[in-house]
């Protein structure tokens, strides 16, 4: 069972700790582990999720991550390296 | 977002300023209930050009929006108080969440002041709908209304559609602001990619010039897309055949020579055949729900998937797709059609045996249903002779069961936006407050609600609203006294032990009367001989709602059937039937 830790960039909102932690709850994904903290700017928070991926994909619990409207950007923390990218849930096809 | 209200730069309360917003988003009709913690805004309703219809329960009114919302493609309104008012409107948003409607709740809180203290009427509705509203908003601050309303309304209706909850504290509504509707709106988390990828368009032409056996596999966002015609288009410069979801009953004409009809638990033989042996799945606008697919690992293991949809959630959600398509379908069809025309040109594998295969299995188990000996009627010959007599253009609405399916089964559906059911929530009581909206929406449209005796006592209520309101709809209730779906469970897998599934409402209650308490025409029915004329009765009434009590047996059952948890392998046009495999050549 692989864990993945991802960097996730949400508004600075009410309500969006439970948007996220009932996201991962309703959809039966696992997180081994949440911090959350502020950023250089004030309307933006970010949240450090690990999550172990057991009978999902990766890309499907960062689709559904991406389908909440305060997300705003998804990374996937790589050993030693962030990517640069927002993580696409179709690398190949979306624009 | 169309124009900038006249109101602009104007001092009022949030409640004016909330009704201003919804009349600047294009709102016409609402349907909702007042109460307390949203009562400052029905004063200004009371002089809006919004039609408010009151209904008679807040559920009522949340699938009454979606029926609106429905046939017209327009967001549906509702609105209600705090409390019970708003946890009244839980089910309509799960149920449109699911069918991805666009729907927008307005919803009074508690003062913002009393916000967590379990007040009177207190109920967290933001937390409670998260799971299912593709966004919801608290407004504490009535600066905040215009904005808050203008992004509810883009959020409902684009991209992928869905309801979204607007929850608007008390105090806020009371207070005063400036109104001030926002010129543009920019939500950094939301993005919706409308046009599709040309790349992943050409991969998908190329997997489709290859194919021995291709088989279009269209689902409700061929519908939202407002793709129809554009499908006609693509399904025959290809020659393939096509199947729709029960979400998708309309999108193409069912007397269409390339349809097989619908597939999944209820489907035909040929569509649900038809997806099991292609060797590649053209889908369009759909999510391979579990109902269509049966058991999943046995679902079309010899096809490869295009899949395109909006949402990229859905892209190997249930089943990894070779080429994903992200992007509205419309424009998706749009880029393919040209794309495919040169590709086709080039070459192509030859379909001819699929087809004549597939067009073997359709006329060898068309749908059907057999006749009681005892001269009672038949539920599925009274949805027949419904869809042959009021023709293509009439709206219908289904509840939940057994009806439900019949009426997507032996309907010949033409057009879109004429076939309104809870597919994905199974929402029994739908059937009639969504008949109301859709009336709303289309008053030259008839609009008959298909309806179970056991669905019609949890909704009917609202046919007080219709009666006051002049929204004639009509109401066929194929009552089987029982709550048939169930109870054909019951009889297939529970050894016909039928705990609490005889709903005895051919005794009480006496549905005739019942619907003329509620101010509308009440008829019945059990005779096959008078069926015709029932209907032409009820069709020649046009200025109250009328209700039809069609009395049938109670042990009609739907076939075909893939049993819950099954393969679409082991499908059976009849209890203890399976097709005969080893005549057909597949």
């Amino acid at each position: 069972m692989a864990i993945h830790k991802l960097e996730v960039l949400v508004e600075n909102e009410p309500g969006v700790l439970a948007r996220v932690a009932g996201l991962f709850a309703r959809r039966t994904y696992n997180i081994d582990s949440l911090v959350v903290g502020p950023t250089e700017n004030s309307k933006i928070s970010k949240m450090i999720i690990e999550v172990s991926v057991e009978g999902h994909s990766l890309e499907q619990v960062i689709a559904q991550l991406d389908k909440l409207i305060n997300v705003i950007r998804i990374e996937e923390i790589l050993e030693g390296a962030i990517s640069n990218a927002k993580h696409d849930t179709q690398p190949d096809y979306q624009n | 977002m169309a124009h900038v209200p006249t109101a602009n730069g104007t001092a009022m309360t949030g409640a004016t300023s909330l009704v201003k917003s919804l009349e600047a988003s294009g709102v016409d009709v609402m349907f909702g209930i007042p109460g307390g913690a949203i009562l400052p805004a029905y004063d200004p309703i009371y002089d809006s050009t919004i039609r408010h219809i009151l209904v008679r329960h807040e559920q009522g009114a949340g699938h009454a929006a979606t029926g609106y919302a429905q046939v017209t493609g327009r967001a549906g309104v509702c609105i209600a108080t705090s409390g019970p008012g708003a946890t009244n409107l839980v089910t309509p948003l799960m149920d449109a969440a699911m069918d991805s409607v666009p729907l927008v709740a307005i919803t009074g809180q508690v003062p913002s002041a009393a916000i967590g203290t379990d007040a009177f009427q207190e109920a967290d509705i933001r937390g409670i709908t998260m799971p299912f509203t593709k966004h919801n908003f608290l407004v504490t601050n009535p600066d905040e209304i215009p904005r808050v309303v203008a992004e509810a309304f883009y959020l409902a209706t684009s991209g992928r559609p869905g309801p979204v909850l607007v929850d608007v504290a008390k105090d806020a509504l009371q207070k005063q602001t400036t109104f001030n509707w926002p010129t543009s709106i920019n939500l950094a988390g939301y993005k919706p990619q409308i046009q599709p990828n040309q790349s992943a368009i050409n991969d998908a032409a190329a997997l489709i010039a290859q194919s021995a056996k291709p088989i279009f596999y269209v689902g409700g966002g061929v519908i939202k897309a407002n793709a129809a015609r554009e499908l006609l288009e693509l399904a025959q410069l290809l020659g393939a055949p096509v199947v729709t979801t029960l979400m998708a009953r309309g999108a193409f004409p069912d007397s269409h020579p390339l349809h097989l009809g619908m597939p999944g638990m209820h489907g035909t033989v040929a569509a649900v055949t038809g997806l099991q042996k292609a060797d590649l799945l053209i889908t369009l606008g759909a999510r391979f729900d579990d109902r269509v697919t049966g058991k999943l690992s046995t679902f079309a293991q010899n096809a490869k998937v295009i899949h395109a949809d909006i949402d990229p959630a859905e892209i190997g959600k249930n089943r990894y797709a070779d080429v994903a398509v992200i992007g509205d379908v419309r424009e998706t069809i749009k880029a393919l059609i040209p794309a495919l025309t040169a590709t086709l040109a080039k070459g192509r594998a030859d379909i001819s045996p699929w087809l004549a295969s597939m067009n073997k299995l359709k006329a060898t188990y068309p749908l059907g249903y057999d006749t009681p000996a005892d001269g009672a009627l038949s539920p599925q010959y009274v949805i027949e002779r419904l869809g042959k007599i009021c023709g293509p253009d009439t709206i219908f609405t289904a509840g939940v069961g057994q009806h439900q399916m019949w009426a997507s089964q032996f309907i010949g559906y033409e057009k879109p936006r004429t076939w309104l059911n809870s597919g994905g929530a199974g929402t029994m009581g739908y059937a009639v407050p969504a008949a109301m909206g859709a009336k709303v929406g289309a008053p030259d449209s008839t609009v008959w609600a298909i309806d179970g005796d056991g669905c019609f006592q949890m909704t009917n209520q609202e046919l007080v609203t219709c009666a006051l309101n002049n929204i004639p709809i009509k109401v066929a209730i194929i009552n089987n006294e029982s709550l048939g779906m169930v109870r054909q469970w019951q009889t297939l897998f529970y050894d016909s032990r039928y705990s609490n599934t005889s709903l005895e409402s051919k005794r009480v209650p006496n549905f005739p009367l019942l619907a003329e308490a509620m101010g509308c025409v009440g008829l019945s029915c059990d005779n096959p001989a008078d069926v015709d004329a029932t209907i032409e009765k009820a069709m020649s009434i046009n200025d109250q709602p009328v209700v039809v009590d069609f009395r049938v047996h109670r042990d009609a059952m739907v076939w075909p059937m893939v049993a819950a948890g099954t393969s679409n392998d082991e499908i059976m046009i009849a209890r203890a039937t399976a097709p005969d495999w080893d005549s057909q050549e597949l």
